[in-house]
């Protein structure tokens, strides 16, 4: 290429931006025109993507408009029940506020969230042109109505991986002491008997060699829900117990003999095997939610375990953070045979797809320019530096971006895992009642933890309250 | 001209009253009012539906109420106890002459401008197996592994200590106040009398410090009767139901639950069972007092 068809191109290129910027940069700013003045105000728990949104995205979304966000950070049961309480009784305090996944269901019931499909459709000089529905992962369709209209527009997904300690799994003086005594190869664990033999030995390995190192990690808090939804939305389903054991095709059904699973020979074959695993943890295991369990790995004191996915990131990839940064390997969950032939079916699932999303009350009093900003948040061009700095993936096009390649790498695949095997994993099941069917069983479940009752009997128990709960609330005819 | 003045004072009090009424007494008679229904906005009638006293009846029969009215007894009257034992010896110490008293006096009394979701979470930190101090210490100097997420008794003891930890230097501060204000004649005299120590303490300075001391228990146990934060960021209310005081146990039924009948029926009850044990300890410790006179 000569020099004046360099120069040429260059102008091209360099008119073409000029042309194309204004365009997208005008329709922020003439958007945003009508609203000045207006404060947006959201509230979300405190996680690296919200504080994202916070820090960066709310201050570009004020520059292109003009319109002032404020984003409240907090705690997650705060969030619930500030969240909540403004849109019950009506204050309209909030002009956005997160829905995790496993809430959605109960704020359709209450129809408390804009259809945001179709508020832009009735408006649709709000409509930006860079915003998308299609683009959105299939993670989208959970915060969609029967008629596919969005209700939320999906700020953060992750899945539930089995994480292992690459360095201790492939250290040949480990594998061969592990092959002694076990008669096997040491290698992820596919089965959950692999997997009790995997955490046996490496408890067993950190006590006799005076490390601190434990075979798994467990998020068996004897007073927090992390414990309650390890068991039922990570550990159950790999036994083949979904949807938390209850049949909502079958009158909520819950117990064996009324046609549910909560306290099947499934069900109880999991709590031991996951009970077994919080005994050959961490002594930390039974005061540990989510987040301790990330900084459990993070720490180098387990050699396996299941973790978020959007710790999973930081604990491979953040020196400042972890001390495993280069030895974390990613693998699926193990099941029990059939499990994964169900999942791949589409009839089952092997662990927790999470996430969540930002919506708008309809009690907002800024509602138009509160969609404003989800369609800024939800467009294809901030996803990549989003996905960066708080690895999190919601957009098809952001796995394709050469930055997020490049962190793919160095998370050993994460993100391609989530790309090509999140079909496998599921949400939470669709009830309306979630906070309130746990917090009933809740009591019962910390009692099996602390062995104050057994697994078995407690099992039972939880599906007999279960349906009692379930016929109070009304659902259970 | 009285009713003029009455009137003034009226006009003057109805800023107090006015917001006392908006933010005291019509909560507090909503609160009632609620709790005469079933009400969970999340069931699948979600509005409110008058039961008469069903919630209240429904308390008597409910073993995780009862359990959790058991703990927090217990609760309050260790952390109330150790508090005014503990309160009392320090501000005598207080009362006395030593280096550093002033930087001491100030140090002591850091933990009360703590919020108390911070104080849960600092003995969090503290407590927890792998990184808490304390598990450390008594561990390598005793031997002995504290886990607060598998043991009832470790979990009761440490919020016991914590609350102690947080709000004893209230009562010091009280007492203290107490303290200085007695005049030195009847102790001066009953030290010429030939009076011991504990003599003196019986029979001239708990008699005198009693109004303040009365007041600053009935103060830590409305408090202790309603702990939340602390012991929620803690320990949740476990490990199981070790720890699930009634403030924790309300909090656990109005929030996650959103089960605002019920939730309410239990508050009631328990603000009803604050003013018993208050007016138990008035009849045992303030009326023989006045009867005496």
């Amino acid at each position: 290429m000569t020099y004046l068809s360099r120069a040429g191109a260059l102008a091209l290129a360099m008119g073409l931006t000029g042309l194309s910027s204004p365009a997208l940069a005008d329709f922020w700013s003439d958007a945003g025109a009508n609203y000045q003045g207006v404060v947006l105000r959201g509230v979300t728990e405190s996680t690296p993507p919200s504080n994202y949104i916070k820090d960066v995205l709310a201050p570009q979304f004020e520059a292109a408009t003009g319109i002032k966000v404020e984003i409240e950070t907090t705690s997650w049961d705060q969030m619930y029940d500030k969240a909540i309480k403004d849109m019950e009784a009506g204050t309209g305090i909030y002009d956005m506020v997160y829905i995790e996944q496993d809430i959605i269901y109960a704020y359709l019931a209450r129809n408390f969230l804009v259809d945001i499909t179709q508020a832009l459709a009735d408006k649709p000089e709000l409509k930006a042109p860079t915003f998308d529905e299609g683009k959105f992962t299939s993670f989208a369709n959970y915060f969609k109505d029967a008629n596919g209209h969005l209700f939320g527009v999906p700020m953060e997904a992750f899945i539930k991986l089995y994480l292992y300690r690459k360095d201790l799994f492939e250290d040949p003086a480990i594998q061969a002491a592990f092959k002694e005594k076990t008669g096997r190869d040491l290698k992820p664990a596919t089965t959950h008997e692999e997997y009790t033999a995997i955490a046996d030995f490496f408890t067993e390995y950190g006590k006799e060699n005076g490390l601190e190192l434990w075979g798994s990690t467990a998020q068996a808090h004897t007073g927090h829900p992390a414990s309650w939804y390890e068991f039922f939305e990570s550990v159950a389903p790999t036994f083949g117990v979904w949807n938390w054991g209850i049949d909502a095709n079958n009158n909520y059904a819950a117990t064996v003999a009324n046609g549910g699973k909560m306290n099947s020979d499934e069900a109880k074959a999991a709590l031991k095997w996951w009970l077994h695993l919080r005994d050959v943890g961490p002594p930390e295991s039974a005061q540990s939610t989510w987040t301790e369990v990330a900084t459990t790995f993070a720490a180098g004191r387990a050699a396996q375990g299941l973790v978020y996915g959007e710790n999973a990131a930081w604990i491979a990839s953040d020196p400042n953070q972890s001390k495993v940064v280069g030895k974390v390997g990613f693998a699926l969950p193990p099941t029990a045979p059939g499990v994964m032939e169900a999942a791949e079916a589409g009839t089952g699932y092997i662990g927790y797809y999470d996430g969540g999303a930002f919506g708008v009350p309809v009690t907002s009093k800024n509602r138009e320019a509160a969609l404003l900003f989800l369609q800024f948040i939800g467009q294809d061009e901030v996803q990549a530096d989003w996905a960066v700095a708080a690895p999190r993936i919601t957009n098809t096009a952001t796995y394709d971006d050469p930055k997020i390649a490049e962190m793919d790498a160095k998370l050993g695949g994460y993100y391609t895992m989530l790309r090509d095997q999140g079909r496998l994993f599921a949400g939470a099941p669709p009830y309306p009642f979630h906070a309130q069917l746990r917090g009933a069983l809740e009591p019962i479940f910390f009692d099996i933890l602390t062995g104050k009752i057994g697994p078995d009997e407690g099992l039972d128990a939880m599906a007999a309250k279960t349906e009692e709960e379930l016929t109070a609330l009304g659902y259970r005819k | 001209m009285r009713l003029k003045r009455t009137g003034f004072g009226w006009l003057l009090l109805s800023p107090t009253l006015l917001l006392l009424g908006l933010f005291g007494v019509f909560p507090f008679l909503y609160v009632v009012w609620v709790s005469f229904h079933e009400w969970n906005p999340f069931a699948a009638n979600p509005e409110k539906v008058f039961n008469w006293a069903n919630n209240y009846r429904a308390l008597v029969f409910d073993r995780g109420f009862l359990a959790s009215l058991g703990v927090t007894l217990a609760f309050v009257f260790f952390a109330v106890s150790s508090q005014v034992i503990l309160g009392y010896l320090l501000a005598q110490a207080f009362m006395r002459d030593f280096p550093g008293k002033a930087f001491f006096r100030t140090i002591h009394t850091l933990p009360l401008i703590m919020a108390p979701i911070i104080v849960g979470s600092v003995w969090k930190l503290m407590t927890t197996p792998s990184i808490g101090i304390i598990p450390y210490l008594l561990r390598n100097t005793v031997g002995f592994d504290l886990n607060i997420g598998t043991s009832a008794l470790a979990a009761f003891v440490i919020t016991v200590i914590m609350d102690v930890w947080h709000w004893t230097p209230l009562v010091t501060l009280s007492l203290i106040a107490a303290l200085v204000s007695l005049p030195p004649d009847p102790f001066e005299q009953a030290q010429i009398d030939g009076a011991d120590r504990w003599q003196i303490f019986r029979h001239i300075t708990l008699p005198m410090i009693a109004p303040a001391l009365i007041a600053t228990v009935f103060i830590r146990l409305m408090d202790a009767m309603r702990t939340v934060d602390e012991v929620l960021m803690l320990t949740g209310g476990g490990p199981g139901s070790a720890t699930r005081f009634l403030g924790v146990h309300i909090f656990k039924e109005v929030f996650p639950r959103t089960n605002y009948g019920y939730g309410s029926a239990v508050s009631v009850i328990v603000l009803y069972l604050t003013i018993v044990v208050c007016w138990l300890l008035y009849v045992g410790l303030i009326a023989p007092r006045t009867t005496r006179r």
